[in-house]
């Protein structure tokens, strides 16, 4: 697992929004490049070859599925470490949130989110938006060239 | 002395014309007729005399003259249309005393000399103002007497004859007489 | 001292015109008593042609001093009677009396003349006219000048000499007060105090009292500022509590929004799952208590959603730029169409302003009760939907109608309440959110909104964008709180 090319690092608390985040990536046949983070801190290590992956050669996902609201290091703190790093200055990140607060999404957008979906109560709704999400990061949208 | 008291008070309705000629004669007193002036005297009197209620208010206020009339047509002329108080003043000539009864004011007539004193005291109380020319007639029970002084027409009253009949006359009027007499004459 | 001289001549003067004038008045009436005496008297000497009698009235007149002469005429003009007094006067000719009057008097040669008709009611007999002299007035009137002008000169020279001590002991320290309140009115200086005279007079009393009054002003000052200072510290602190509230209050909303939302999330997606991967176990009853279930999800859902907005609405501030509603209108319009779909309706749409407001609450609003229209006409075979303004009252009132479900005018006032419902969940769904967000917008406007409905018949509301003019009666139908 640790040598699969991650291609989606899902950064979320909530088992049951994993579950069915996984589901649906499941569904739209994007599930076996699905990292899942369960805090900000554990998403930071990820990314960054620490802790517990420090074996692990870096290696930037695709897309950061990111939810606002993290135990330990929150959502907005990792974006902005996301961003101060030179290798993930560029990395895509989603900001995946129930939160439609004013606040989130600007101070997101500043810290140079490339999307910010709410995510909705109605599955159907929900299923959607995490298969367009997925098919737009990983199959439509052309990584930004390093260096 | 205020005008409430003023024996005038319930004079009305004398004619202008007329007050006009009476002054006109006043003004001539001593003018040819002499009864001109006496019948105006006469009338005048009528308004200073504290008069007893009439015995009916429209009664007619007559001014008598008993025996050989001097005055002729003049009274007549100088009493038409005059009135005392509220009644209105008549000439009446009577040769019998028991007429005298209805009159106010009643001239005796020098001609009834003779029995005057007689006539006088048949009136009794009667509220009747006795006037006269002859002489002595104050002192027969009279109680107006004119006389002559110089050549003007003047009068003495004997105010005991007036009270006597019940009537009062108004001291305007006495202090005009040349003689008040206070007393009747001694019965005989 | 100018002034009061003048006022002192002034005086004097009025006194000795007014003296003047009683007297001549008393002299009239005392010679006009003494012609009535004679007319009444002489009365009869007229009637009887007696002229002595007529003269010994006259005769009466010696009792008076001033009288010069007197004479009685008879209606032909003629002299009936005659008095004088000392040398024998000449007497003027009958006197004329115009016929209105039976009295008259005139002024010659410092003799005063009275003639008066002798008419015992109203037969006019002749007229008697009596003349006296001044002289006792003119005497006592030169007595009371020279009285006057000895008091005026007295009270002048006194005044004189009081001023120049007043000057002295009044008019300085009485000038240091006026400087000093000068002073105090011009700095809103009251630590400033009048210097006292040491005499103990009333001057003294006044100064002591401006001082006092001083002290009072100052002392008020300072605990007016006290109280100021204090009521400044309560409300920043009130501020303070105020703004941790409202900080408390947003983390609250955040969190709902986040917490609450996502189990719903939840089980709306479980239950989604289940449908379709179990759907086989499950019988009809199943399929339909998930159903349920998905849909009690849901409700809940806009319900947060729409507490949510609302709760954000309440703490948005209203920015007015002005807006064209007719725009505003159309917006709401495009973005509700959806809704209304293949349902037929008619629209009749009038003019609408342009106005003063925010327009993004503004849009909120039309899209509010925009929704509702369309919502409560859906059993309508051909809905009728208007939107417009009138004047009522000299006021400009935006209107949205619709010829639905209606409501009982009775409970009108409850529309505005949050979570107030006129219908049932199962004949129009909805979570009553919609119009309380309305009426917080218009009242943040300082406009008012009210409703007017009738079951079966339609609705139509109506609201205004600006506090009405004072003194305009309240329409009857108003809810405005
Ligand atoms: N156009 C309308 N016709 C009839 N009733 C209405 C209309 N608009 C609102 N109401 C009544 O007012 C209530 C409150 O409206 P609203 O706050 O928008 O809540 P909701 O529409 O979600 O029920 C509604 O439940 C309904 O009973
Ligand atoms: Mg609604």
């Amino acid at each position: 697992m640790i040598h699969a090319a991650v291609e989606i690092l899902l950064a979320e608390d909530n088992p049951s929004d994993v579950e069915l985040t996984l589901r649906t990536l499941k569904r739209s046949n994007l599930l076996n490049t699905v990292h899942v983070a369960r805090d900000g801190e554990e998403a930071l290590d990820f990314l960054f070859c620490r802790g517990p992956h420090a074996g692990r050669d870096f290696a930037a996902p695709k897309v950061v599925l990111l939810d606002l609201k993290l135990p330990k290091v929150d959502g907005i703190e990792v974006l902005e470490a996301i961003r101060a790093d030179e290798r993930t200055r560029l990395l895509p990140v989603v900001i995946l949130t129930s939160s439609r607060e004013q606040a989130d999404v600007t101070s997101s957008y500043k810290l140079g989110v490339n999307s910010y979906i709410q995510k909705p109560v109605d599955f159907e709704q929900f299923q959607e938006t995490i298969r367009q999400l997925g098919l737009y990061w990983l199959v439509v949208n052309q990584p930004p060239s390093e260096g | 002395m205020t005008r409430s008291t003023f024996p005038f008070r319930s004079l009305l309705g004398i004619s202008a014309v007329l007050v006009l000629s009476i002054s006109a004669v006043l003004a001539h007193a001593s003018s040819p007729n002499e009864y001109d002036v006496k019948a105006a005297y006469l009338y005048n009197f009528g308004l200073f005399v504290q008069w007893p209620a009439a015995p009916e208010p429209d009664a007619a206020f007559t001014i008598c003259v008993f025996g050989v009339d001097p005055f002729g047509k003049v009274l007549d002329r100088t009493l038409a249309g005059q009135s005392i108080g509220s009644q209105s003043t008549i000439p009446r000539r009577i040769s019998n005393p028991q007429d005298a009864l209805g009159c106010r004011i009643l001239f005796v007539s020098s001609s009834e000399e003779n029995n005057v004193k007689q006539f006088l005291s048949s009136l009794g109380k009667t509220a009747v103002l006795t006037v006269s020319d002859m002489p002595q007639f104050l002192d027969r029970g009279g109680m107006i007497q004119f006389m002559v002084v110089n050549n003007r027409v003047r009068f003495e009253v004997n105010l005991a004859a007036a009270r006597r009949a019940g009537l009062t006359l108004s001291s305007q009027l006495v202090k005009l007489a040349v003689t008040v007499e206070t007393s009747l004459p001694p019965e005989k | 001292m100018l002034v009061s001289a003048a006022a002192l001549v002034l005086a004097s003067g009025a006194f000795t015109a007014y003296t003047w004038l009683t007297f001549r008045a008393a002299m009239v009436e005392q010679l006009s008593v003494q012609a009535r005496i004679i007319a009444f008297n002489s009365a009869s000497a007229l009637l009887f042609n007696d002229p002595v009698s007529a003269q010994k009235t006259l005769g009466a007149l010696g009792a008076s001093p001033s009288i010069v002469d007197a004479a009685i005429y008879d209606n032909g003009g003629g002299v009936f009677a005659r008095y004088w007094r000392g040398r024998k006067s000449l007497i003027k000719a009958f006197p004329q009396i115009s016929k209105s009057q039976t009295e008259a008097h005139w002024y010659t040669h410092g003799e005063l003349s009275l003639a008066r008709r002798i008419e015992p009611q109203g037969k006019p007999l002749g007229v008697v006219l009596i003349r006296c002299e001044l002289g006792e007035l003119t005497t006592r009137l030169e007595g009371y000048a020279a009285i006057t002008a000895a008091v005026l000169a007295a009270c002048l020279g006194a005044a004189v000499l009081i001023s120049a001590g007043v000057h002295r002991s009044v008019s300085v320290p009485v000038i240091r007060l006026a400087e000093t309140a000068r002073l105090v009115s011009r700095d809103k200086n009251y630590s400033l105090r009048a210097a006292a005279t040491g005499s103990r007079d009333e001057l003294d009393f006044l100064i002591q009292s401006f001082n006092g009054m001083l002290e009072e002003i100052q002392q008020r000052d300072a605990s007016l500022q006290k109280a100021h200072d204090e009521l400044e510290r309560r409300v920043e602190e009130r501020t303070g509590l105020l703004h941790a509230a409202n900080k408390e209050l947003e983390a609250f909303s955040y969190s709902v929004s986040h917490d609450l939302r996502a189990p719903l999330r939840h089980i709306s997606g479980f239950s989604k799952i289940l449908a379709e991967e179990n759907r086989d176990q499950l019988n009809a009853d199943g399929r339909h208590y998930l159903a349920r279930i998905e849909e009690g999800a849901r409700n809940m859902g806009r319900l947060v959603d729409d507490l949510l907005s609302m709760g954000r609405i309440s703490r948005q501030e209203v920015v007015r730029r002005p807006a064209d509603l007719n725009l505003l209108w159309q917006e709401a319009w495009e973005r509700l169409q959806p809704e209304f779909e293949g349902r037929k309706i008619e629209w009749r749409i009038g003019a609408l302003p342009a106005a003063e407001c925010d327009p993004g609450l503004i849009k909120l609003v039309f899209t509010n009760l925009l929704s509702n229209a369309v919502k409560y006409t859906r059993r309508r075979e051909c809905a009728v939907i208007e939107a417009g303004q009138i004047t009522v009252d000299g006021e400009d009132v935006i209107f949205v109608r619709d010829n639905g479900a209606g409501f009982d005018q009775k409970y009108a006032h409850k529309l505005f309440g949050v979570f107030q419902r006129l219908h049932r969940e199962e004949d129009f769904e909805g979570a009553g959110v919609g119009l309380a967000t309305v009426q917080r917008i218009i009242h943040k406007h300082g406009g008012r909104i009210w409703a007017e409905g009738k079951v079966e018949c339609g609705a139509a509301f109506f609201f205004t964008l600006v506090p009405r003019k004072p003194s305009r009666p309240k329409p009857a139908n108003s809810v405005s709180s």
